[in-house]
């Protein structure tokens, strides 16, 4: 940082706009071939950000469809999220979650694997720029 | 998407920050807070480490920021585009709220409409144990303690914000501030510009945990002071911001007093009769100056601290000083900070991409 400073300090002259005409004129040209390779690039680039949904289901929990819906772009819009499902053992509504998703993932873990380290595996195989974590509730009784 | 009101978004700026994470993390979890009202958002700027596994152990969302790093206000206006809440909390990734400080800060926003804004303090203790982090630590702790109340500071570290308000001004300036520095000041100095109060609290303190050497304060109160003097106008400043939590000078007069210390000191290296008066002189007029700070440490940890901490504030103090005077010349010379010609290109296109190139205020 020091030497940084020192050297833009000891080199002003040469590249300050105010002091130096040519120096000026370079770096408009500079900017100006920036622009075209901005374009040019851009064109390689993604546009929006890619999302995940990351539902986690140690042993004995389960999530609503409905919650998992909710969380999802709405049947109109062009976005899309990958859809991960991290399970400690035999997930128990897979199906329903299926039927209501598609492209549905599921990452299955040894039974007694802990939700932190369910969310930290499904992290590592979410693909997405934005990833949401949503955990399972304890199953009640009646869901049995 | 469903759009889910929530009271609270808690946003964490993180790069490489692995080592802290798991402490941070939870205590924001342990807040004296109902699960179903807040969501912690998890900014990662592009680490090589573990904090994104870390992270997703209690995060609700994590945005992950592709390249070399675009610095924290450029992070933590990711994690507002994506906020749910009508507060937002900003919390780095080395601060150690108390399950009480959000929930504070919550009733503090709620008891008091004209308040946009309220920052927590420095803890007298730092979460390193070594001299010079203690040093820092209260020295910032010092600054905050004497103007605390309303004041035009956004606190780094640990504070909360009204959400629309926060929008409605433009949020972080990622445009001028790519390193960690003076942006919450600028933000601050912007709300209070808008009308709207911004409180320091002193009453709500967390813990750093960021273990500071002679080098990493130096360096810290290098760019500080730089970027103060380079970016927001030294005198503009001084008269709104506590100078302690900006830069290391306890006075508005001390840079100046500094730079003569310094060149009376170095006179005093000439054979001259009176060479010790004269650096008695420069070291008494510089230690008097601040008399404040040194009795506040002399307080806290005994006079011993306070005897060691003077020589070290004097240097620390002409550091602060040459970046003052590096930070107007580079001002002169050169003008404000702008972003490389690549980041002003993108910008000037105005292409919609990801990661979304910097923006200006």
């Amino acid at each position: 940082m020091f030497r940084a400073e020192l050297n833009d300090l000891l080199n002003w002259t040469a590249s300050s706009p105010r002091f130096d005409q040519a120096g000026a004129s370079a770096g408009a040209e500079s900017l100006a071939q920036e622009r075209e390779r901005v374009g040019e690039r851009s064109a390689r680039r993604r546009l929006t950000p890619r999302k995940s949904l990351v539902v986690v289901l140690p042993d004995n929990h389960v999530v609503s469809p409905e919650l998992v819906a909710e969380r999802l772009p709405s049947t109109g819009d062009d976005e899309t999220v990958d859809v991960i499902v991290a399970c400690a053992g035999q997930p128990i509504n897979l199906g329903v979650l299926q039927r209501r998703v598609h492209d549905l993932q599921v990452l299955l873990a040894p039974s007694g694997t802990s939700v932190e380290k369910l969310r930290e595996l499904a992290i590592m195989q979410a693909p997405g720029d934005i990833v949401t974590l949503l955990s399972g509730a304890p199953r009640q009784c009646d869901d049995a | 998407m469903m759009s889910r009101a929530l009271a609270l978004s808690v946003i964490v700026p993180v790069r490489n920050s692995g080592s802290f994470l798991t402490e941070v993390l939870e205590a924001i979890r342990a807040s004296e807070l109902p699960s179903n009202t807040y969501e912690i958002i998890v900014v990662d700027d592009g680490s090589t480490d573990a904090s994104v596994s870390v992270a997703a152990r209690y995060a609700d969302t994590i945005v992950r920021l592709s390249g070399p790093g675009a610095g924290p206000a450029y992070a933590r206006n990711r994690g507002v585009e994506l906020a749910h809440g009508e507060i937002v909390a900003f919390i780095d990734s080395d601060v150690v709220v108390r399950p009480s400080t959000l929930p504070r800060m919550l009733d503090m926003l709620g008891e008091r409409p004209e308040i946009a804004a309220v920052s927590a303090s420095h803890n007298e203790i730092s979460g390193a144990s070594n001299f010079v982090s203690q040093y820092w630590n209260l020295l910032l702790r010092f600054g905050e303690q004497r103007h605390a109340g309303r004041c035009a500071h956004f606190v780094p570290g640990c504070g909360a914000i009204r959400r629309n308000v926060l929008v409605a001004a433009g949020m972080y300036d990622e445009w001028r501030f790519e390193i960690a520095c003076l942006e919450n000041v600028e933000l601050g100095q912007r709300l209070l510009g808008a009308g709207h109060g911004v409180l320091l609290s002193s009453e709500l303190m967390v813990t750093h945990l960021k273990r500071w050497n002679l080098v990493s304060v130096c360096q810290e109160v290098w760019r500080r002071s730089r970027l103060l003097a380079r970016s927001l106008g030294y005198l503009r400043m001084s008269s709104a911001v506590p100078s302690e939590v900006v830069f290391t000078l306890s006075r508005a007069l001390t840079p100046a007093i500094a730079i003569l210390a310094t060149l009376t000191l170095a006179a005093a290296f000439l054979p001259s009769p009176h060479a010790i008066a004269k650096g008695s002189i420069a070291l008494s007029a510089l230690i008097l100056s601040n008399l404040p700070v040194h009795r506040f440490y002399a307080r806290m940890r005994g006079l011993g601290f306070a005897i060691v901490s003077a020589p070290v504030h004097i240097f620390v103090q002409i550091i602060s000083a040459v970046a003052l005077c590096t930070g107007w010349i580079l001002r002169d010379v050169f003008g404000d900070l702008t972003p490389d010609a690549t980041t002003q290109a993108y910008s000037e296109v105005g292409l919609e991409i990801w990661p979304p190139v910097r923006r200006r205020v």
